[in-house]
């Protein structure tokens, strides 16, 4: 499948461990491991009543084992997991594919709805979700109007309803990442295939998903072990249909006592990092040919728009069905609430009610003002942070560097800590560094630097994957260094997906809740935060206003974003 | 790099100073009295500047106007509010005690006393102002002073639920025609499940508790993970008829709004104080008694009562509209859970709550 063999050795197995390398390693050492020394810790200690470590114990790691429903919890997890990946996959890789491999109309659209969906904060997206689905909700009445039964017919609070809204979260982000995929990709391949007589299918079958298989792989399992982690989606809808997961099980541990007790909390997050770095050494080893998947090469060929013919309008029609159900019914939804001062259920006297109060109290509340500012200032500072780091790892990871397992191992780490498990990792060593560091948005950048690093490292791994070694040899024998060849040429190649995870992360940091309740402090209060106070304290229609108004803001960094891209010629 | 060691050893050695300069011992601030304690309190929070406080009360209702009557009243004190839910509360305050980094002054909410209390991050205080408020409200002991009260009961949907089949009594809540219809919050602390079975373990006794509770399991009850407002929520959106547990005045405040939902105060209504507690080694000990003397002040509990809280004096008048479930008023008894017995029969509860409530 290489379309270029260059033969003999290539200048890595010469070289000795770059400094560069050692110096990112250094780095990532000095973030990632405070955390993970923590965890170790708190797996193996008792918790006293003032919160401090006791007496060494491996109870912790008994209980795991122990627990009546560990087995069913564990099998619950991962078909949870498993679910919502496929399902995220499965509406990306479509998605992506119609939008960078046909002539469908309206597929330009398709990146700024996801953008937008990314865009929506967490609690208001399953808010409106638990809504739409739920006994009284469109969805059931509908059911209810259509087979006369009087009984709701679906129940969202289940297995299916919980894998539903945990893939369509996810569904955008596939989206981004199989689109970066396939831009990347050697169209030469596909249109070798149809030229020989194979057919759409066919040539997609045969020639463009293998060819996407690193892509698809990190992205699933990314998905994956977010997914099996997860706790909001399991919580908030999977305990009250007593779908248990092996997060809700472990949540339920951490609030069994007062203060918290951590410990089993602590002996889940350290065995599922081992599965983690199982599933990446896994991952390595499918991946060992690296160069069968090089496509990005130094033949500027771009992949022919396929051309669906009538096809094309049930192609759009596709897309135009996910934005529904990815953006349009649950913003609509949230739009409602935010209109009205109570949900009742849909009915005309609902109509009656409509106003612009929620609104009023949104914008004439000072603090959301400051809110904005402090998010937007914390989560730009992670996003340039993690793409800093990032880059430079996946693509030295990719060429497989010497030491640079490492590299990928550290940035791959913070994927086995659950958002609450990492946040009082900091809280602990920020609350013991020499410094005032603790409650300020410093502290909270740098948590969530190392939350977000792996998923920065999914963006580049992919993307640097891709970029075929004879543009950097071309380089060498021109006399380059290293470092200038990674600032001339994988740089430029690189810089829309650093671009893009860049955008990304943004977007993660602003739905982020569970670092920053704990890591903020009073001058240092998010949006996302706030968002979620309003939530638990039931103000659901003020929390839809204030989540519209966010959004709009979302919208317009992602527009920017857009318009700047297509200005400066990198394409998104 | 030289400059910038210099700087960071100043940074260092400045925060170090400014530390000791706050060691003013409490024990010796609560031993005053009259107009010298108010003069030594605003002489050492001229110096302080500010106050923090972690409170579980909503920001937008109750922090935000109680920091503006507080500034107005001491302009030369800088309130600072974080508000967060109990559990968290409590993690913070002895994540920052200890590592000897104390930021909070006050910690403020429902259940958090007992916690703190047995991990030895409280210090004892005195609010002359505490004279005015009931018995049950002030520790006797000086860790603690109530802030507001809150009653729990059930609420409705007056669409689902016909005025004459109201379910008046707890014996009420076992009746068959209403399995799979009601709904109360399984992880919140104030008004979750866990608070209603410690309740009526300390109501009915151990064993006619464990009879109730093993009758009110096959009731198929759904356990909500959000708070008990949003319990009251999908009642009124009509997901379920019966909200279990839940804020007797949040109904109240939706009726007024239009929404189809009411209030149903059981005999005994379950009653629970909020507390103020004073962490050891605050860091701003004048401000923070002055602060807590306000937030028991007829001024600083009317913002609170502002806020749809209920006072802990009951000099206060009542709004009509709730007076119906407040227990003086009402002629209904009152099974007061206090922060002790909350925290003590805690672990039992969600057992039971896990035992009973959880179909599998």
């Amino acid at each position: 499948m290489n379309s270029t063999q260059v033969g003999g050795t290539t200048f890595k197995e010469r070289e000795s461990i770059s400094p560069w390398i050692l110096g990112l390693a250094a780095l990532l050492l000095c973030l990632v491991v405070p955390p993970i020394f923590y965890l170790l810790k708190t797996s193996v200690y008792t918790t006293e009543a003032d919160g401090s470590f006791g007496v060494f114990t491996l109870e912790n790691y008994a209980a795991l084992l122990e627990s009546d429903h560990t087995l069913e919890d564990l099998a619950n997890s991962l078909i949870f997991a498993f679910g919502s990946a496929i399902l995220a996959i499965s509406g990306g890789l479509l998605q992506a594919w119609i939008v960078e491999r046909t002539d469908a109309p309206l597929r330009q659209y398709v990146f700024l709805v996801s953008i937008i969906s990314l865009g929506i904060p967490h609690v208001l997206y399953t808010g409106a979700w638990l809504l739409i689905l739920g006994r009284n909700g469109p969805l059931n009445l509908l059911l209810m109007a259509l087979t006369g039964s009087r009984e709701p017919l679906f129940d969202v609070y289940s297995m299916t309803g919980m894998i539903l809204i945990e893939g369509m979260l996810w569904m955008p982000l596939a989206f981004l990442l199989m689109g970066n995929v396939f831009r990347n990709m050697d169209g030469a391949f596909e249109d070798a295939a149809m030229m020989s007589g194979a057919s759409l299918l066919q040539t997609l079958r045969r020639i463009t998903l293998p060819l996407a298989v690193p892509g698809l792989l990190a992205l699933f399992l990314l998905i994956f072990i977010r997914a099996f982690e997860a706790f909001d989606i399991p919580a908030l809808i999977g305990s009250v249909g007593d779908v248990m997961v092996l997060s809700t099980q472990i949540f339920a541990s951490i609030r069994k006592e007062l203060p918290s007790n951590f410990g089993q909390a602590g002996s889940f997050s350290i065995v599922l990092m081992m599965i983690v770095v199982f599933l990446l050494w896994v991952q390595r080893r499918i991946l060992a040919q690296g160069e069968k998947f090089q496509t990005v090469t130094g033949k500027g060929y771009r992949p022919r728009v396929k051309q669906l013919g009538s096809w094309r309008y049930v192609a759009t029609g596709l897309l135009v069905t996910i934005t529904i159900l990815l953006l349009i019914l649950p913003l609509g939804m949230i739009a409602l609430i935010s209109l009205v001062p109570f949900y009742d259920g849909l009915s005309e006297t609902m109509l009656s009610r409509i106003s612009l109060q929620n609104y009023s109290l949104a914008f004439s509340n000072p603090h959301f003002r400051t809110a904005i500012f402090n998010t937007l200032l914390y989560a730009f500072g992670t996003a340039t942070f993690v793409a800093l780091m990032t880059t430079g790892s996946a693509w030295m990871s990719a060429r497989r560097l010497r030491g640079s397992l490492l590299l990928e191992q550290l940035t791959s780490a913070p994927l086995a800590f659950p958002a609450i498990v990492l946040g009082v990792a900091f809280m602990q060593t920020f609350l013991n560094m020499p410094i005032a560091i603790y409650g300020t948005l410093i502290s909270l950048v740098i948590a969530s630097t190392v939350q977000y690093l792996p998923y920065g490292m999914r963006f580049s791994h992919s993307a640097a994957m891709q970029i075929h070694r004879e543009l950097e040899e071309a380089g060498a024998s021109a006399g380059a260094t290293r470092f200038q060849i990674f600032l001339r040429i994988v740089l430029p190649l690189l810089m829309p997906v650093v671009l893009m995870s860049w955008l990304f992360v943004v977007l993660l940091c602003v739905r982020g809740v569970a670092l920053p309740i704990l890591l903020a402090g009073p001058n240092s209060q998010v949006v996302s935060v706030m968002l979620y106070d309003l939530w638990v304290n039931g103000q659901v229609n003020e929390l839809a206003a204030f989540g519209i108004l966010w959004s709009a803001i979302m919208i317009g960094v992602g527009v920017c974003l857009y318009i700047l891209s297509r200005k400066t010629g990198v394409r998104l | 790099m030289k400059k910038i060691l210099l700087a960071a050893t100043l940074g260092l050695s400045a925060l170090v100073q400014m530390n000791a300069a706050q060691a003013v011992d409490v024990k010796d601030l609560i031993k005053l009295q009259g107009d010298e304690r108010e003069r030594v309190l605003v002489e050492g929070a001229r110096k302080e500047g500010k106050v923090v406080m972690y409170s579980a009360m909503i920001e937008n209702q109750a922090l935000r106007p109680l920091k503006e009557a507080f500034l107005k009243k001491y302009p030369f004190i800088e309130a600072e509010f974080w508000r967060a839910d109990t559990r968290d509360l409590i993690n913070k305050t002895l994540a920052e005690a200890r590592a000897r980094n104390m930021v909070v002054d006050i910690v403020e909410g429902g259940g958090v006393s007992e916690a703190l209390l047995r991990a030895n991050a409280l210090e004892p205080f005195n609010l002359p102002g505490s004279a005015r408020l009931p018995k049950t409200m002030v520790d006797p002991k000086g860790f603690w002073v109530a802030t507001r009260v809150s009653y729990f009961g059930m609420g409705y949907n007056t669409k689902l639920v016909p005025e004459n089949e109201v379910p008046k009594t707890y014996q009420d809540l076992l009746d068959p025609k209403w399995k799979g219809r009601m709904a109360w919050t399984a992880e919140a602390e104030t008004g979750s499940a866990t608070m209603f079975i410690s309740f009526i373990r300390g109501y009915m006794g151990e064993q006619k508790a464990e009879d109730y509770l093993r009758e009110l399991g096959k009731q198929d009850i759904a356990n909500i993970t959000a708070s008990p407002r949003e319990v009251v929520n999908k009642v009124m959106a009509g997901e379920y008829a019966i909200a279990l547990n839940i804020f007797l005045h949040h109904p109240i405040i939706s009726a007024k709004q239009g929404a189809s939902v009411s209030s149903q105060p059981m005999d005994p209504i379950l009653g629970n104080a909020s507390v103020m507690v004073l962490a050891k080694s605050a860091p701003h000990p004048h401000s923070a008694l002055l602060l807590m003397d306000f937030l028991i002040s007829p001024e600083g509990q009317e913002v609170i009562q502002k806020a749809d809280y209920f006072p802990s004096d009951p000099n206060l008048d009542i709004e009509p509209s709730v007076a119906r479930i407040v227990p003086s008023k009402n002629g209904m008894n009152m099974y007061f859970l206090s922060e002790e017995e909350l925290f003590k029969a805690r672990a039992k509860s969600i057992d039971l709550q896990k035992k009973y409530f959880r179909r599998r």
